[in-house]
């Protein structure tokens, strides 16, 4: 390359560095940064293992205390609904970029998988669930014709939400199984110790043919399709059996896409803070950079302000529409007893995104988008606590053959959570947390084959008098 | 007769593929001869042939498979049992849509995890002839054919000079 003195490229060139040297420096630094735990981590993974513990002692403690208060419930409800909008929804930031081929997303589509694994705690949390639901028996309004159609199964809500958090559960461990499976034989072939052992066990054999690599492009598609479909069709399920269903007269199609909308917005704000924590606490700060955040800041900006539209459109028409039973709907979630609830969801999850993340300073730093994250999350979990709990406290209350719910049978206060709901509300979260911490010792927390073909597709070129880095894209 | 395999490595793209092109030379065929790598190239770096799959097969088959069964399990309920509600037809749409779908989903998701098991080939009990350094950077070219052409296809592999010794192994 030739430049005159006022740093201008003269003569033409393009500069690659996808050498032999390179790829091995690039695998040899994430699995230096992967092979050290701090004692900071174990320090961090025994407090998630305690609190986890105490959320054990209420799992058990709550599933003593019997299903027949149902209002009792809601706090349960609620952590299960909240860690499927968080922890389920996570991986969609990494198949959602990956369709489009996009290149930010390659240090933290790992980490957003990863979270799959977090399913499987969840499925636990739902068992007790397929107990509590009434059967269609007891009179409530219900999307499946019973009593309308003669033959239908009294428990079809509990059969197909069953089978629908099943198959979300398998798509998530066949997602990460698929990307994960080229780095266990990078652990095989370059690890040490244990993660040399179960690399080789879990890398299966792997080779790396072309036929192998076209084999987990195409397939790692089609499962994050199905995971992205089943997703939405999973929050559909929650959103109607656990909740509608139980507020007589709260008839809103547009709410079951809300909650699955709330999904996207919690789990993009999911993999924004742990790809915080992964870059200031994991060792990944050369991996993980602005343009990461800047990309997911761009889309939590953009889910928020949906947040808004999606909760004012139910809004309005409850509103203007002043049905006494939409009323009665309106005072249960936004102006009775759950009003300062509201406001501070509405506060957390809408107007301090909407208003920070629109300044470039804040969307182009490390700090901003992760406090937004917390802010999202913490909304997140209230709204999911204001909305189960209103309505299971509705649901104890016996109203269920009711085509609407009267202002006076309204609850005038909030249910106030027990120490078992406390515990498990803490100690689930916790869970999950450390089953994500524990995964990364085995599993690169960044993914090691995508980071390698990001070489292949990055060339700095001449553009007239300068210099610029071009990414190109796969066929 | 009992297959041998050889690998060949090399540090730069164009190798591989020269390497390829001297093993056509030589006569053997595709599908005795494979590229490992440990990033996924973009098809036909190598100017190898570009691998055909059946990707859609599996969820399509499996779709099909939940649909029929849905569909037979809710209009069989209904016209089983033929009452006529809110003046609607005996077989509603709207009343078997929901199951349909998630018939048609998870026949889809069964079918397409276990064409993921059937196709991957995995696991691979004999690795053959493998190096550690191919997910250290280096691009393998490997030849799996009978004992007695192995010195062939070694011949082809050194010409588009190899970064160290070829690497037999048995299949």
């Amino acid at each position: 390359m030739v430049n005159d003195p006022g740093d201008r490229v003269l003569e033409p060139y393009v500069e690659t560095d996808n050498s032999v040297e390179t790829r091995k420096a690039v695998s040899d630094g994430l699995l230096g940064i992967h092979n050290i735990t701090s004692n900071r981590f174990w320090q961090f993974a025994a407090l998630f293992g305690i609190m986890f513990i105490f959320g054990i002692v209420g799992f058990v403690w709550k599933l003593s205390s019997g299903f027949d208060d149902k209002s009792t419930w809601g706090y349960y409800v609620a952590v299960f609904a909240f860690l499927m909008t968080t922890s389920s929804a996570a991986p969609m930031v990494a198949i959602a970029p990956r369709i489009a081929n996009s290149h930010w997303r390659r240090p933290i589509s790992r980490a957003a998988e990863i979270w799959t694994l977090a399913g499987c705690l969840n499925l636990i949390l739902y068992i007790p669930l397929i107990w509590l639901l009434p059967s269609l028996e007891n009179g409530r309004r219900s999307l499946w014709f019973y009593g309308q159609q003669e033959g239908v199964p009294a428990y079809s809500p509990h059969i197909w939400a069953t089978l629908a958090i099943v198959g979300l559960v398998l798509l998530g461990l066949s997602l990460l199984w698929l990307s994960t499976l080229p780095d266990f034989a990078v652990l095989r072939d370059q690890g040490e110790g244990w993660k040399k052992k179960w690399g080789g066990k879990l890398a299966l054999g792997w080779r790396g043919t072309s036929a192998q690599w076209n084999w987990q492009h195409h397939r790692m598609g089609v499962v994050g399709a199905f995971y992205f479909m089943m997703l939405v069709f999973v929050h559909f399920f929650i959103s109607v059996e656990f909740l509608m269903v139980h507020v007589p007269g709260w008839i809103d199609s547009l709410y079951p896409i809300t909650h699955a909308h709330n999904a996207l917005q919690a789990g993009v704000a999911t993999v924004m803070l742990t790809m915080f924590f992964l870059r200031q606490f994991g060792g990944y700060k050369d991996y993980i950079g602005l343009d990461q955040f800047w990309g997911l800041g761009k889309l939590l900006l953009a889910l928020s302000l949906l947040w808004f539209w999606f909760w004012f459109s139910s809004f309005n028409v409850f509103w203007y529409g002043g049905k006494p039973s939409e009323q009665a709907v309106l005072e249960l979630f936004v102006k009775g007893p759950y009003l300062y609830l509201f406001i501070t969801i509405f506060i957390l999850v809408f107007i301090l995104p909407w208003f920070t993340m629109i300044w470039n300073p804040v969307r182009r730093s490390v700090w901003g988008p992760a406090i937004l994250a917390t802010s999202v999350l913490i909304g997140t979990l209230l709204d999911r606590i204001r909305l189960y709990v209103a309505s299971w406290d509705v649901a104890g209350r016996s109203m269920a053959k009711e085509l609407e719910m009267k202002m006076q049978d309204v609850p005038t206060k909030i249910q106030t959570p027990g120490y078992e709901d406390i515990f498990i509300m803490v100690g689930f979260i916790a869970g999950s947390i450390l089953i994500f911490m524990l995964a990364t010792r085995l599993i690169p927390a960044v993914n090691l084959w995508e980071q390698k073909e990001m070489l292949l597709y990055k060339a700095e070129i001449q553009f007239h008098r300068t210099k610029v880095t071009v990414m190109g894209k796969p066929r | 007769m009992a297959k041998r395999s050889v690998l060949g490595l090399y540090s730069e793209e164009d190798s591989a593929a020269d390497a390829l092109d001297n093993l056509r030379e030589a006569g053997f065929e595709e599908g005795e001869y494979e590229i490992l790598t440990g990033v996924p190239y973009p098809e036909g770096t190598f100017g190898e042939a570009e691998p055909e799959h059946k990707l859609y097969r599996w969820p399509l088959i499996g779709a099909a498979c939940g649909f029929t069964i849905a569909l037979l399990i809710t209009a069989g309920t209904e016209l089983a049992y033929p009452l006529i509600t809110g003046g609607k037809p005996i077989l509603s749409i709207p009343a078997m849509a929901i199951i349909m779908y998630e018939g048609s989903m998870l026949g889809a998701i069964i079918f397409t995890i276990i064409g993921i098991i059937f196709e991957s080939r995995l696991p691979r009990i004999f690795m053959g002839a493998y190096s550690e350094k191919i997910t250290e950077g280096h691009i393998g070219v490997t030849v799996t054919t009978e004992e007695t052409r192995t010195d062939i296809a070694e011949t082809a592999l050194n010409k588009a000079g190899t970064d160290g010794e070829i690497i037999r192994g048995w299949e």
